[in-house]
């Protein structure tokens, strides 16, 4: 299974520390949403631009990882394109009339919701699952104080993740089991499918709680006990490399803010 | 902690394997939810739910067409994963008061669970959709609403089936006026 679009490379962003990595992703985000001209949405452009070109992400993998969300980039297009009406109009079709407000907007529109995209898919590609796992104990570590259970939210991350695949080739096997036994997957009306999945089902859940179970009681006879005293093989300490990177953010949301006050 | 783990992990399964049933593929993300409401307690499906959530947020594919990352949960359609946060404690909740206050209706208090849950994603997803896509509350429940209302009663449906089936073999929270499980 394709999960973890993580693709193995030695770049820049790969090496960067996943707890600046995360952080970045999620303000240039928000920082998207400062854009509201043609310009700023240039800048916002050209700051994933370079990150592209120095993330060593082949660009035909990139575009293959953003098919399944192009469906929603082209309807959101088409929604703003129809139903904002200002400007001049430009195609006049029957019901259908295109302006150039709407044309614009859509443009725009559609622009920011690939560049969320291509950010987040960025983050997914130059990031292994430890990484990330470790990248947001290290977030969390200093809301411990206040009661976070930083390191059991990481933990309890970590083992959700490894647990996906295993479970996706427990349900094929639970599906070719019950083949075997005579249960048809692939013929008959939506409903009759949709009812050889139930039984499907619940042995899935059975071996999830299952696996549960066996997990703690492995941990604890490993005498795993939470944080105290646990040490790790990767260390994270930020280099230059990272502070460049916020510095960056802080250059490109410095100037959106200019746009949008008009100080620029 | 660790079931809850394991159900963030049985979300995303459900949501990235589409079942090919007719055209349109088809996927268990709320049946497995559904399932969570009724099985779990309502700090476990919250649990849950929320690392489901966080899952697909640092960018892992595990939400429904194997997209992921924070762009779809700020996205148009965020609000219904907003939703599911909300609405599977909720729901889990719901669905014990009803168990106690109602012992022997086990249905009725697993249809108002899922209900619920299904209620508030609805109503969270609707909102986000309607104001981040720009087009009117009607048109957002056209394209939103309107066309999963009967695949997901569907799912829904077949979730308490096979919660059902689950509380025979002994999962789950106890059912108040259920018929006693035999212990192993």
């Amino acid at each position: 299974m394709a999960l973890g679009q993580y693709h193995k490379a030695d770049s820049v962003l790969h090496r960067m520390d996943p707890r600046f990595k995360l952080v970045i992703a999620v303000v240039y985000m928000l920082v998207i949403f400062l854009a509201n001209d043609a310009a700023g949405l240039v800048l916002v452009l050209a700051f994933l631009g370079v990150a592209v070109s120095l993330s060593g992400v082949p660009a035909r993998l990139l575009v293959s990882g953003l098919r399944p969300v192009l469906v929603l980039v082209v309807f959101t297009f088409v929604v703003n394109l129809v139903f904002i009406r200002s400007g001049e109009p430009v195609v006049d079709i029957g019901p259908v009339s295109v302006t150039t407000g709407g044309l614009s907007t859509a443009l725009f529109m559609a622009t920011r919701l690939l560049a969320l995209f291509v950010a987040t898919a960025l983050l997914g590609f130059t990031t292994s699952s430890v990484d990330l796992a470790d990248g947001m104990e290290g977030l969390l570590a200093p809301f411990e104080r206040f009661g976070v259970p930083a390191h059991e939210l990481s933990m309890i991350l970590s083992i959700a993740l490894r647990f996906i695949p295993i479970l996706t080739m427990e349900k094929d096997r639970i599906m070719r089991a019950q083949s075997a036994r005579g249960a048809d997957f692939e013929t008959g009306n939506v409903i009759t499918r949709f009812r050889a999945i139930l039984p499907v089902l619940t042995p899935l859940f059975m071996s999830a709680f299952r696996h549960a179970e066996d997990l703690s009681t492995a941990m604890e006879s490993r005498c795993y006990h939470g944080k105290e005293g646990r040490t790790r093989v990767k260390v994270l300490r930020p280099a230059a490399r990272d502070w460049y990177a916020v510095a960056a953010l802080a250059l490109l949301g410095a100037a959106l803010v200019a746009l949008r006050t008009g100080a620029l | 902690m660790l079931r809850a783990a394991l159900a963030a992990a049985l979300v995303s399964v459900g949501a990235i394997v589409s079942v090919p049933i007719g055209p349109v593929p088809v996927t268990l993300q709320i049946l497995v939810l559904a399932v969570i409401v009724l099985l779990l307690s309502p700090g476990e499906a919250f649990a849950a739910t929320a690392l489901y959530v966080a899952l697909g947020a640092i960018g892992l594919p595990v939400f429904s067409g194997a997209s992921g990352g924070v762009g779809v949960l700020l996205g148009p359609t965020g609000g219904f994963l907003l939703g599911f946060l909300a609405g599977a404690p909720a729901g889990a909740w719901v669905r014990r008061r009803v168990g106690l206050w109602l012992p022997g209706r086990p249905t009725l208090a697993d249809v108002a669970g899922v209900c619920l849950l299904v209620a508030i994603s609805y109503g969270l997803g609707w909102a986000r959709l309607a104001a981040v896509t720009g087009m009117g509350a009607t048109a957002a429940f056209g394209v939103g609403i309107a066309p999963f209302l009967l695949p997901d009663a569907v799912k829904v449906a077949g979730a308490i089936v096979v919660a059902r089936a689950a509380r025979r073999a002994g999962l789950g929270e106890p059912v108040e006026g259920a018929p006693a499980i035999p212990s192993a």
